[in-house]
């Protein structure tokens, strides 16, 4: 595990738009295993790369990325 | 001149990208077997260095340098084409045919074939010390060692990168996940 371990949602952002790993590689100007590198966590992207896949989502970075692992759905409904 | 250039690094990426007997770099252990076969490959190149240098340009010694070549290249090519695959052309590709991922595992094999080359350089230097304190001024190495030498070490040089590169890859992710 990393140290600078940086937890995102492309998966889950992924699936819930339709887009494929390749299709959003291509869109990125990645290859596509560098997609499956980041959403397995193995591969944290630079700020441009970051803001780009942000970007591309129409969402707020902080959606996308963040230092701590993203609560599981539903899990702060009571 | 630049049109021809275009062309063969636009082809030589397209078969990077080709899943090229996939069976063969599918696994972490079967990529280390390539870059083990590799490292081998360039063993029995210093092995040639070293027989030319001590056996002399001899008959027997140019029929053992010549079989050992030829393993080296039954073992080199294969196992070098098949890592390029695997790698997807980290090492080979123009710079700019990558993204930053791969930019990144370039630089890390490269540092780490770097330090080992100085390494390779350092004994090397040591070697030659030794052998010319021990022998005494009049000694000469042949040119034949000379040459076999230089090979040995260029082809190190040169397919190092991709060997660390290789042996590093993690598993990639399945190909199609829809």
């Amino acid at each position: 595990m990393s140290a600078e371990e940086v937890y995102n949602r492309i998966p889950m952002l992924r699936a819930e738009r339709g887009i494929s790993r390749k299709d959003l590689a291509t869109a990125l100007g990645v290859h596509y295993q560098t997609v499956g590198y980041l959403e397995r966590g193995e591969y944290s992207p630079s700020l441009y790369l970051a803001l780009r896949i942000a970007e591309y989502f129409e969402v707020p970075m902080e959606v996308v990325f963040s230092l701590k692992p993203f609560p599981r759905l539903g899990s702060e409904v009571k | 001149m630049a049109g021809w250039q275009e062309r063969w690094q636009r082809s030589q990426a397209e078969v990077m990208q080709r899943d090229m007997l996939p069976a063969w770099y599918a696994t972490r252990e079967r990529r280390r077997v390539l870059a083990a076969a590799a490292v081998f490959a360039l063993a029995l190149g210093w092995v040639n260095a070293v027989v030319a240098w001590v056996m002399g340009p001899t008959q027997t010694q140019r029929w053992i340098v010549l079989t050992l070549l030829v393993v080296m290249m039954v073992v080199y090519l294969p196992a070098v084409t098949l890592m390029n695959v695997a790698t997807r052309g980290v090492t080979a590709l123009a710079e700019r045919q990558l993204d930053e991922r791969q930019r990144g595992e370039r630089l890390r094999a490269v540092a780490l074939s770097h330090r080992t080359t100085t390494v390779i350089l350092a004994l090397l230097a040591v070697v030659f010390l030794v052998n010319g304190m021990a022998q005494g001024r009049g000694h000469t190495v042949s040119g034949s060692a000379m040459l076999h030498l230089f090979l040995a070490l260029a082809l190190t040089h040169f397919v190092l990168p991709l060997i660390v590169s290789c042996w590093r890859l993690p598993d990639p992710p399945p190909d199609d996940d829809d």
